[in-house]
């Protein structure tokens, strides 16, 4: 850890644990998902928080003349029964776990055939790390628990205070005195030597994930999800070895349980590509237990990219947060690849369409290698007023997706119609915008977001206005988070929140109300990364629509597979089904026909992916917008 | 090994072109200007072939965005930058002239440029240069490798013809493609570079172009008829019938 990089993470540290520890007690980082693992999750955790005291009771009570528990007194019986119920608690909950991994086998256990692993996870180390922590759990409650069970046969009789060891006590009336205290011994001996025996391998096992989780999430990152770290060292930007990433991405590893709920939620890896989130995790641990000494006398300085994660896997990533929304102990594997990128795009390695997509970023201000004038061509014939020339209310920076993409100019129309007919003060920059630059950053690519971002800003502080709008939930990220960094502070405002005003307010009135029913798609950087899920859906529902929401929703919602640059990028070879197409399935499968999205992204995405898997006559795309303009009964200006 | 890269801006063909109130030449007001294309292959080519101990120098022309352009060439690893001064921009023949007398000061091993570039379509800079300096030159180079004193050149012909030529060092070479890509150099080292860098200047003299080809007029292509299509075989039929052909 004191080999990584500096993160300050010191601010209100009593409040940080205080929070963490509530949240730990509440078992709530697990709440996410797998609701059936948390409740053995549940027994177990209460089960060994628990046990620290039943370990010092029974240390006490080997050690002290005369300390008994057993027909104790009311403090002592309560001890006893909840000692008692929570051994059974862990016992059941241990078995459920190590069934699961070794009898059921659950495929989400599993990494990719064609994931890079470090040759310890590679021979089944986490296999192994399972059955030993499993083993020593099942052996150290146990022992405990049948040694409660002889101390009865000793003391003559049941206690209504220890039920479960009551139950097993007809198994042992029958045994002699000597043999008794003997297996009385030895089942303590189990129960605490076994800890002992445990403490050197402890620090190396998953098991410390209970003592580094709590302090992991109460550590964790507490800017705005949607801003990355700025770059630590501008002359070497990034890092490709885990002495050059922030400490506490180090300390990720040593929380990690290897419960691959990330890369269950990933879109790169259900999508059949190299990259596993949790293999990332995992790798990092496996190769400093492996070089302790080393890493400790010279340095983490190996590169991740020979044993972390393939460079395959760096460019799989989407930048959807679902990793790190989804982990329990608050790990940040995509804030990992994100730096990998950095330090990959500085020295001049990514794949080739990249650096052309790069090039006309750089050149023309736009993804799509076209002059930048024609940026405003989409607004012909609806009389916008140019937010340069005049003072408006609401600045529309309309990004570049929404600008050029041939799915997408038809709605971005319909954006100013809606707008115009609700009699908003609105302008647009018709000359000089250029992409707000958030995958660009995302693609690792510091300098270019920079001057991007620099070039916008200067171009923003020459306008007038209260406001700004956007369509686009990756301009809206940028704008929003990350320009305020460099100089640009503003009120930046997504349209589903901007038409939930304008309805409540009667400005827009639904007069032509829709039937039948929809579901929507969350946009990552609009739900995950900004916490806005609401305003889309009652949008939605005031169109007259019945909201019918996918198993995957709101913050759980699954990346259409085009963010983080990947909309640049072509498909990896082992891709099996792209995330879009599963999304469609997804829809399906809950029975609409109507699939609302609130990005222009998504829109091309989607548009393409209902084509593409064969689902164009059984599902149709559109925006939140095609139903405002449809309820309004607004008549279209033909381009 | 010492390797000169020549650089030059040319108009991004990406902007509408429109022709300036002579009529000889482009409006360069409205005009956005890049690297040419070739030109980027040419120093693809160049970082290459230089190793560790080789020197690659890239040289421009001065004149607005060429130190962007320099301080990129940095970035991708030139080992020196220079740019040439006192010299007013021409065809390619005074160009020639210009960079002829730049790089018989020092001795490079090779020197490469683009084959052509939007605003010399003949090709014409390399030849010129290689006429004005005595040296071999071959063009529409897709490959080079040095050999002992001299270099394995591959050159393409129409049609995908494909020759492969000995050339004797020093030579020029017009570069059509490099073996790669040619790679992305990232703001952020480019920035780097204008930071900690510095571009050389180099004053040559405004010697003249020799003979140049001038332009008397220039205008956008005409736009053709544009295309109908026809629904079915009948409304063919009528068309045909139309132009007394059926």
């Amino acid at each position: 850890m004191r080999q990584g990089q500096p993160a300050d993470r010191s601010d209100k540290l009593p409040t940080r644990f205080a929070r963490a520890l509530l949240e730990v007690a509440m078992q709530k980082p697990l709440a996410s998902a797998r609701p059936l693992v948390n409740i053995f999750h549940t027994f177990i955790f209460f089960g060994f928080s628990f046990y620290l005291l039943v370990n010092v009771v029974d240390v006490l009570e080997a050690f002290v003349p005369n300390w008994e528990t057993i027909w104790q007194g009311p403090l002592a019986d309560g001890f006893n029964l909840l000692a008692d119920l929570f051994s059974v608690f862990v016992l059941v909950g241990m078995l459920f776990f190590l069934h699961r991994r070794f009898i059921t086998k659950p495929k989400v256990l599993e990494f990719n055939s064609n994931v890079l692993l470090h040759p310890g996870v590679a021979a089944g180390g986490v296999r192994r790390d399972s059955l030993i922590v499993g083993g020593f759990i099942l052996l150290h409650v146990g022992s405990r628990w049948v040694g409660s069970a002889l101390q009865l046969a000793e003391a003559g009789g049941p206690d209504p205070w220890l039920p479960t060891a009551s139950i097993l006590l007809p198994l042992f009336t029958e045994m002699e005195p000597g043999l008794l205290e003997q297996t009385i011994r030895a089942t303590w001996w189990l129960a605490l030597g076994l800890i002992l025996l445990f403490i050197p391998y402890f620090p190396r096992s998953k098991h410390i994930h209970l003592m580094v989780a709590p302090v992991n999430l109460a550590l964790r990152r507490e800017t705005p999800r949607g801003a990355l770290d700025a770059v630590q060292d501008p002359a070497q930007p990034g890092s490709t070895t885990l002495a050059g990433l922030p400490w506490p991405q180090v300390l990720d590893a040593f929380a990690c349980i290897m419960c691959t709920r990330c890369h269950e939620v990933c879109p790169a890896h259900e999508s059949g590509t190299p990259l596993s989130p949790s293999a990332l995790e995992i790798n990092k641990r496996y190769h400093i237990n492996a070089h302790a000494t080393e890493v400790a006398a010279s340095g983490a300085r190996q590169n991740m990219l020979e044993y972390a994660i393939s460079p395959d896997a760096v460019w799989s990533c989407t930048a959807c947060y679902a990793c790190v929304q989804i982990c329990p102990v608050g790990n940040e594997p995509m804030h990992d690849i994100l730096e990998l990128r950095r330090s990959l795009v500085f020295d001049g390695k990514m794949p080739d369409e990249l650096g052309e997509v790069l090039r006309s970023l750089d050149e023309q201000g736009n993804s799509f290698g076209e002059s930048n004038r024609r940026r405003s061509k989409w607004t012909r014939k609806l009389n916008i007023k140019d937010a340069r020339k005049e003072a408006v209310d609401l600045l529309w920076f309309v990004g570049d997706f929404a600008s050029f993409n041939q799915s997408c100019t038809a709605t971005t129309r319909k954006v100013a119609e809606v707008l115009t007919a609700a009699g908003v003060d609105f302008g647009v920059i018709r000359k000089g915008e250029r992409s707000a630059g958030n995958d660009v950053r995302r693609v690792g690519e510091e300098g270019l977001f920079e001057s991007l971002a620099e070039q916008n800003i200067e171009l923003l502080e020459k306008c007038e206005f209260d406001r700004i709008m956007t369509t686009d939930p990756h301009t809206y990220n940028a704008l929003k988070n990350e320009y305020p960094a460099l100089g640009g502070e503003y009120e930046v405002v997504h349209y589903s929140t901007l038409l939930v005003e304008l309805i409540e307010g009667g400005a827009i009135q639904l007069e032509q109300p829709l039937a039948g029913n929809a579901t929507f798609h969350d946009p990552c950087y609009l739900g995950r990364y900004n916490g806005i899920y609401d305003a889309p859906r009652e949008v939605i529902e005031r169109c007259g629509l019945a909201l019918v929401e996918m198993p995957r929703n709101r913050e759980n919602s699954f990346c259409c597979g085009a963010g983080g640059g990947q909309i640049w990028l072509n498909d990896h070879d082992d891709m099996t089904q792209r995330p879009s197409e599963m999304r469609i399935e997804e829809a399906l499968s809950v029975g609409v026909s109507r699939f609302l999205v609130a990005c222009p992204k998504d829109m091309t995405m989607y548009s393409d992916a209902a084509k593409t898997s064969g689902h164009e006559e059984e599902i149709v795309v559109e925006d939140i917008i095609d139903l405002v303009h449809s309820a309004m009964g607004i008549e279209g200006v033909a381009a | 090994m010492k390797i000169a890269v020549l650089l030059k801006m040319v108009p991004d063909l990406v902007e509408e072109l429109e022709v300036d109130s002579t009529g000889k030449a482009l409006d360069t007001e409205e005009l956005k200007f890049k690297l040419n294309e070739f030109d980027d292959h040419a120093l693809e080519e160049a970082l290459l072939l230089g190793g560790e101990e080789d020197e690659v120098v890239a040289l421009a022309l001065e004149g607005e965005g060429n130190e962007k352009l320099l301080f990129t060439a940095l970035a991708k690893g030139a080992s020196r930058a220079v740019q040439l001064t006192g010299v007013q921009p021409g065809g390619s023949g005074e160009q020639a002239t210009a960079f002829a007398a730049a790089l018989a000061e020092s001795s490079f091993d090779l020197i490469l440029t683009g084959v052509q570039s939007v605003d010399d379509r003949e090709g014409q800079l390399g030849p010129l240069l290689a006429a004005r300096m005595g040296l071999p030159c071959v063009s529409v180079v897709t490959g080079v490798s040095v050999t002992d004193g001299g270099a394995t050149v591959n050159k393409e012909y129409s049609g995908g013809v494909m020759a492969e030529f000995e050339v004797t060092l020093p030579a020029v070479l017009g570069i059509q493609s490099a073996q790669q890509p040619p790679r992305y150099a990232p703001v952020s080292k480019v920035r780097q570079m204008q930071q900690t860098a510095t571009i050389e200047s180099l004053t040559v003299g405004g010697a003249g172009g020799g003979a140049e080809s001038e332009v008397t007029a220039m205008a956008p292509p005409e736009v053709g008829a544009s295309a109908k299509m026809l629904d079915d075989a009948a409304a063919l039929l009528e068309v045909l019938r139309g132009e007394g052909v059926a």
